[in-house]
């Protein structure tokens, strides 16, 4: 597991300012317990798309997305991704949380820059093999991301049995419980596109504060 | 429940043979028609024909075992006002089952003649339960039961409770067949290739806590194929003393043109499942991917092996959700600091509610080197079952050491043992008919090993023969019950040295003859020796070494004391039970100071890492200025060092009295931050742990101002709560740590906060200012129906409210009066509205 401090220090709202010597202790030191705690997991699987103005119909699940839509647009399949760093890491968020809030928020922070890391890894991965068989990946898309309704997320979960595999759950509020995990679905077309793996930045909600 | 029940015919069965359980059903479904995302139970009703020829299939490849199409049947996805009500569901289910053997065996109508079981199948709620998620214990314990109510109502012959994946669920899975019916319970769990569940536990930990709670027989399911269960199978057969299942999916799925496909065929399957019903599995079936092919050739290969059950494992054994704590010959020390007696502080935090500082005792004892943590929370004003409950729910969300259960008060006992997730140690049995009577039924129940005082009607024994005695009493008493001698531990008792200068030599002969007499394990609470002498860590040390060295087991410590850990890691190295001096030499050998100073155990083991948390946190933090040592209280605050400032604010104490301390010192160093904060100069991390640093300084000042009688003056009080369907909770703690420190009063009602408990809490306290947190657009409405609460029961309340998703104008449109984009913004806000009133 690669150390992205640098991430961890954006998602701390850090642009380009330095940390402080405790502050970077802090960092070194939640990503020690990071290490221990975390066990990433995804399981993902490919299904027939089509894609009619905004209407998006993923066989699993079919919703009206522009957002989406422009994602997927020129793509014949759509692979359905789940991934998590596990319940022990919500744990020792969750422990720190109470009894010391300032590690709690940086290892949120280091925890959110593993599990993209993570994501990215995985996503990387299969854009090698689909490239072997002449196939192209989209940027990954995440419920949530523009107009992309959370509700889809219950339909991928279950799909996948996201619960059984990778251990990710949803709570009557839509939430994901583990907190680290993602629900992503990612093109699959015979045209190269835009094939950057980055999550953030396939995302048009700009205000975000945490945009890359 | 004994033999002569027809339900235990698949018990008696399993000691004679290897018993087969079917294979995979939602893939032969999916073959047969069933569409993606239609529920594969409402085939009970509507296909009951497809259903049957599955199971029928599965007879005629020689399972014994037909598990009902239940996986996913529970209440939540089968409502009352769904198409199908639960009852029919599973009623059809069993039905479907009992109609394949009946066609299977033809004339013979009798299953058990037969020698064939419908097992009654419960799969995982899908949903995490609390704190991580949003089930609490007791409604995952409902769901199962009215499962549980259902299929035996329909006429199964067992209870399977499969693909577990959090220790917790299949413990109210479990817990609820236990209670709702008679029928054997089997339970199969789902390790990864690591032999972890997906909530932490491992085989040792899932098998004391199965094992506790009385299933039958116990497993593993899905998850893996027969080659990657090989090794996890070796560490059930090295914990269990039940017979063990084997349900493994076709090998190791990968995605092929959109489907799911498994690695190995029905022949390898075949062979694999050979090795395992040689290595001691009893009962051999398969999971996803797994046909009637993959079983028929698994039964043709091991139909005819030898049974041999596992032997049972004489170990005494706790867990926590996580891990599991042998007790045997090297000793485990117990930490005894969550515990009332004699300690003002900590009675003031039971009657204040205030359960950080119980969860601090427990972290701190923790980074210590306790491998279990003592529980008590008697105090004669308080509710102890309902603290209890609370306490043990807290310390299981965040620590990962075993607890003991310490009370005399049989309600508490038992409201702690039923939401354990994990085996707990109990404290305590005496040799008294009516403890034993009281306390057995829960330990047989619920599981657990049991401290045992060898004290009876007659009082404590003065002789060690007295007190064996009393111990072979307690131990055949138990086994009336069904509990065996490994689940007790002898407390031998030691009583004050000072008033009876032979007592300590009478504990330590117990010891020995509990030991090599009785071979039984035994616990002492060590302290009580010095009771009434002077430094009595002295003689604490001194006899705790004398007791381990007579066969103590389980020690009853406090392990923040230096001299006591000392004695430990000595008996360890000096007993042979630390090669090379390993443990002792990584202990010490880094310490360089006298011998009064205080060691912080590494933390060298998996989430129990605590450096930096709590006041155990000597080492670790604070190194971020190591030319700190003359920083000002104010300069150390503003940097976020915790150590530092604690030294200051002592230092200052000599020479200034506490109020202009905080006005001159802390709280203009709490506002710079803040301000830089605001500008944009300081950042999260940096307010916050200065807002820590301040904090520390500020509960020395408190103690100070205890001993002096000066008071500080609060500013009033305000509720926050994170709202009802959300589960995060840090923005809120955030906010929490920074009104402290600007003296206000926080009632922290926590997170998944009902609209009704706030308006009431409100309403009782008569609080003007709530603070409320939600994450997600999906739970900003519960934000808005909680105002809406609050405007009509509480007119006068202000709310402030937070969260990622919201904005200015979002907060309007649900009518709060304030949107508070950070933390620093609550606290101006807070100072608006409560800022320089009398406390109310």
């Amino acid at each position: 597991m690669k150390r992205n401090i640098r991430e961890t220090l954006r998602y701390l709202g850090y642009k380009n300012q330095a940390a402080d010597p405790a502050v970077m202790e802090l960092i070194e030191g939640s990503w020690d317990d990071l290490e221990r705690a975390a066990s990433p997991k995804s399981f993902c699987r490919e299904y027939g798309l089509t894609v009619n103005g905004e209407h998006i119909d993923a066989g699993v699940f079919q919703t009206d997305s522009r957002s989406l839509a422009r994602n997927l647009k020129g793509c014949e399949r759509v692979i359905l991704l789940a991934a998590s760093l596990g319940a022990s890491v919500d744990v020792l968020i969750q422990r720190y949380s109470k009894l010391q809030v300032s590690r709690a928020v940086v290892l949120q922070a280091a925890a959110a820059a593993c599990l993209e890391d993570y994501c990215d890894s995985v996503n990387e991965k299969l854009k090698e093999d689909y490239l072997k068989k002449g196939l192209y990946l989209r940027p990954r898309f995440s419920p949530g991301y523009g107009d992309f309704s959370l509700e889809c997320q219950k339909a991928i979960l279950q799909s996948l049995e996201a619960a059984k595999r990778v251990g990710i759950t949803l709570t009557d509020s839509l939430l994901m419980a583990p907190s680290k995990s993602v629900t992503a679905v990612i093109g699959v077309s015979r045209l190269p596109g835009n094939c950057t793996v980055k999550g953030c930045e396939a995302c048009d909600k700009m205000d975000c504060v945490y945009r890359r | 429940m004994e033999g002569t029940n027809t339900h235990m015919g698949v018990l008696e069965e399993i000691k004679n043979r290897k018993l087969f359980f079917d294979g995979g059903m939602g893939s032969l479904l999916q073959a047969r028609g069933l569409a993606p995302g239609e529920l594969p139970e409402t085939w009970n009703i509507r296909h009951p024909e497809v259903l049957r020829e599955i199971h029928l299939e599965y007879l005629q490849a020689g399972c014994d075992v037909v598990t009902t199409n239940t996986f996913g049947a529970n209440g939540l996805k089968y409502g009352a006002d769904g198409e199908f009500s639960l009852e029919k569901v599973v009623t059809a289910a069993v039905e479907n089952a009992r109609a394949a053997i009946e066609t299977y065996g033809r004339e013979i109508s009798d299953r058990q003649k037969l020698g064939k079981y419908i097992a009654l199948d419960m799969g995982p709620t899908g949903k995490l339960l609390k704190p991580l998620g949003d089930l609490a214990f007791e409604d995952a314990y409902d769901l199962y039961r009215q499962v549980v109510l259902a299929g035996v109502k329909a006429g199964a012959d067992l209870v399977l409770v499969e693909t577990m994946s959090d220790s917790y669920e299949a413990k109210a899975a479990v817990l609820a067949a236990k209670e709702n019916c008679d029928l054997p319970v089997f339970a199969t769990m789902i390790f990864d290739e690591k032999g972890k569940l997906l909530t932490g536990g491992n085989v040792a930990s899932t098998v004391a806590l199965l094992e506790g709670l009385g299933v039958d027989a116990l497993g593993i399911n899905c998850g893996l194929g027969p080659v990657q269960m090989k090794g996890i199978l070796k560490d059930i057969l090295e914990a269990a003393s039940v017979p063990v299942i084997v349900n493994p999916n076709a090998g190791l799925p990968r995605s092929e043109n959109g489907k799911t496909v498994y690695d190995i065929d029905a022949d390898t399957f075949a062979a694999v499942m050979e090795e395992i019903a040689d290595m001691g599995a009893n009962a051999l079936g398969g999971c996803c991917g797994t046909t009637p092919e993959h079983i028929r050739k698994t039964v043709e290969r091991c139909k005819y092996k030898p049974q041999i059950l596992p032997t049972e494992k004489n170990r005494t054994v706790v867990s926590s959700y996580a891990q599991a704590v042998v007790i045997g010959r090297s000793p485990v020390i117990i930490g005894e600091r969550i515990n009332p007696t004699g300690k003002s502080k900590f009675k003031q935090a039971l009657r204040d509610h205030n359960l950080e500082y119980i969860l601090r005792e427990g972290v701190t004892q923790q980074d210590h080197g306790a491998h279990i943590l003592d529980v008590n929370v008697g105090l004669p004003e308080i509710n102890e079952p309902e603290m209890m409950e609370e306490v043990v729910k807290e310390l299981q969300s965040i620590i990962d050491l075993p607890l003991q259960i310490d009370t005399s008060d049989i309600a508490a006992m038992e409201r702690a043992m039923r939401i354990y997730n994990g085996k707990p140690l109990i404290n305590s049995v005496n040799g008294k008919e009516e403890s034993m009577r009281a306390v057995f039924p829960l330990v047989k129940k619920y599981g657990g090993v049991v401290v045992a005082l060898t004290l009876d009607e007659k009082g404590i024994p003065e002789t060690a023969e007295g007190r064996v005695a009393i111990a072979k009493k307690i131990y055949r008493t138990a086994a009336e019950y069904g509990i065996r001698p490994k689940d007790i531990l002898i407390d031998a008792l030691c009583l004050t040295v000072s008033s009876d200068s032979k007592g300590a030599l009478t504990t330590l002969e117990t010891l020995r003859r509990v030991r090599d007499e009785l071979h039984g394990k035994t616990i002492l609470g060590v302290s009580n020796i010095s009771f009434g002498l002077p430094q009595r860590e002295i003689i604490n040390a001194a006899f705790f070494t004398m007791a381990m060295a007579n066969g103590l087991n389980a020690a009853i410590i406090n392990p923040n004391s230096e001299a006591m850990m000392r004695a430990y890691y000595s008996f360890r190295a000096l007993a042979d039970l630390d090669p090379q001096c390993g443990e002792y030499i990584a202990m010490y050998s880094g310490q360089t100071a006298g011998l009064g100073q205080s060691a912080v155990r590494n933390p060298a083991v998996g989430s129990s890492s605590g450096s930096g948390a709590g006041e155990g946190m000597s080492a670790g933090n604070g190194s971020g200025g190591s030319t700190a040592a003359d920083l000002s209280l104010s300069d150390s605050i503003a940097r976020g060092l915790k150590e530092r400032a604690q030294a200051a604010v002592r230092e200052l104490l000599n020479s200034m009295d506490s109020l202009t301390i905080i006005n001159s010192e802390m709280i203009p160093a709490l506002d710079r931050v803040g301000k830089g904060f605001e500008k944009g100069t300081v950042f999260l991390p940096q307010l916050l742990m200065s807002a820590e640093a301040a904090k520390a300084a500020f509960e020395i000042i408190k103690d100070h101002m205890t001993v002096t009688g000066e008071a500080r003056q609060k500013k009033g009080e305000i509720i926050l709560a994170t709202v009802k369907g959300d589960i995060h909770d840090i923005g809120k703690n955030i906010v929490k740590v920074l009104l402290e420190n600007y003296d206000f009063e926080v009632i922290d009602l926590g997170k998944d906060v009902p609209p009704e408990v706030i308006a009431q809490t409100a309403r009782e306290r008569h609080v003007e200012l709530v603070g409320l947190s939600a994450l997600m657009t999906t739970t900003v409405p519960s934000m808005e129906a909680t105002i809406r609460l609050l405007r009509k029961e509480t007119p006068w309340v202000k709310v402030m409210v937070g969260g990622a998703v919201l904005t200015e104008e979002y907060a309007r449109t649900i009518d709060a009066d304030r949107y508070c984009r950070d933390a620093m913004a609550s606290v101006n806000y807070a100072e608006k509205v409560l800022g320089g009133k009398e406390n109310a």
